[in-house]
């Protein structure tokens, strides 16, 4: 059994100091791991990034994240990176790790996603270029997400994103911006490649719980849903999906 | 009577939010009626939420501000899910 602490949308400012440190005073007796699922940052600035890696920094567990579109904001996304990364957080994007936890390998692979929308109303990449640069960008994003965890050798497997897979975590949201806080592409990938949990942020005033068409949990662990520091999800090793039988020729129609 | 000129007066207040440095916040609601403004959304520091209202002032300095947005509380968790 593993315990995964999870949190995402933090917006660090630089005035954030001790806003999250003090809550993970009791993280090692609660959680094995803990993965925090984008925008990290208000609005992408490194001074942001050093605040919330000062506050990870040493602490008892490994600390795995993603970037969310707030780390992008002032376009200094490597330089966030790399001022977590410096404090020994893993950055994932269209990567993952393999961490070992109380004798059990978990993988984790992990990208920001991006938009489009769901089923029967997502956007194509069909018409003026910037129609085509979104989403192809999210296509190209859901790939590597699903390359990744098809790649990855563990007894678990976690999907950590910051836009949403599905449309149930976003009841709550105005329907009208769906495509903006995720795409059904991602599920798609998650499911083709199977997994054990998934985690977003990004809607924050979704809900907590839903789950991919292929079955897979999905918590949207963004804080104004969570209502804390962190939720704790615990995983048996048995859990473990496989992956699902998805659409016709679809990872093929988007190579 | 709401102004129709509220509505994009609305929009144009959450965009100046959006992009201001002292905000840079997505998930604001605005709403202005005559001469009222009411701001509305979850915010991560109470300082955060100080600055909303000195930006909104600053940008219509002769209407009410009325700030309701919340600041999003971050304490322990209460337990566990165990996930299957």
């Amino acid at each position: 059994m593993i315990r995964v602490a999870a949190v995402a949308d933090v917006h660090f400012g630089t005035e954030s100091h001790g806003v999250l440190r003090p809550k993970l005073e009791h993280l090692g007796d609660r959680a094995d791991l803990l993965l925090i699922g984008g925008d990290l940052t208000r609005c992408g600035g490194p001074a942001e990034a050093q605040v919330l890696a000062d506050e990870l920094r040493g602490l008892p567990v490994p600390v795995v994240a993603v970037l969310g579109n707030h780390d992008y904001e002032a376009n200094r996304e490597a330089e966030v990176r790399g001022r977590l990364e410096a404090a020994g957080v893993r950055v994932l994007e269209g990567e993952s790790v393999t961490l070992e936890v109380n004798g059990l390998r978990v993988g984790i692979a992990g990208t920001k996603g991006f938009g489009g929308g769901f089923r029967g109303a997502h956007g194509s990449d069909f018409g003026e270029p910037e129609m085509k640069a979104f989403i192809e960008h999210t296509k190209r994003l859901a790939d590597r997400l699903g390359q990744a965890l098809a790649r990855l050798d563990a007894d678990l497997r976690i999907a950590l994103l910051h836009y949403s897979p599905i449309e149930e975590t976003l009841v709550g949201e105005r329907l009208e911006i769906y495509p903006f806080l995720g795409s059904y592409l991602l599920a798609e990938a998650i499911d083709s490649a199977g997994a054990d949990l998934v985690l977003h942020g990004h809607a924050h005033r979704g809900r907590e719980k839903g789950q991919t068409p292929g079955g897979i949990p999905v918590r949207n662990v963004a804080q104004p849903v969570i209502g804390h520091a962190y939720n704790v999800y615990t995983l048996e090793e048995h859990s473990n999906k496989s992956a699902s039988p998805v659409g016709i020729g679809d990872a093929a129609r988007r190579r | 009577m709401t102004d129709t000129r509220d509505d994009y007066l609305s929009e144009h207040i959450r965009d100046q939010l959006i992009h201001d440095s002292r905000v840079n916040e997505q998930d604001l609601s605005v709403d202005v009626r005559e001469r009222t403004v009411t701001l509305g959304g979850n915010v991560s520091t109470p300082h955060l939420r100080e600055s909303i209202s000195e930006v909104a002032a600053e940008l219509l300095p002769d209407y009410e501000i009325i700030n309701e947005t919340r600041v999003v509380s971050s304490s322990e968790p209460d337990g566990e899910e165990t996930v299957r």
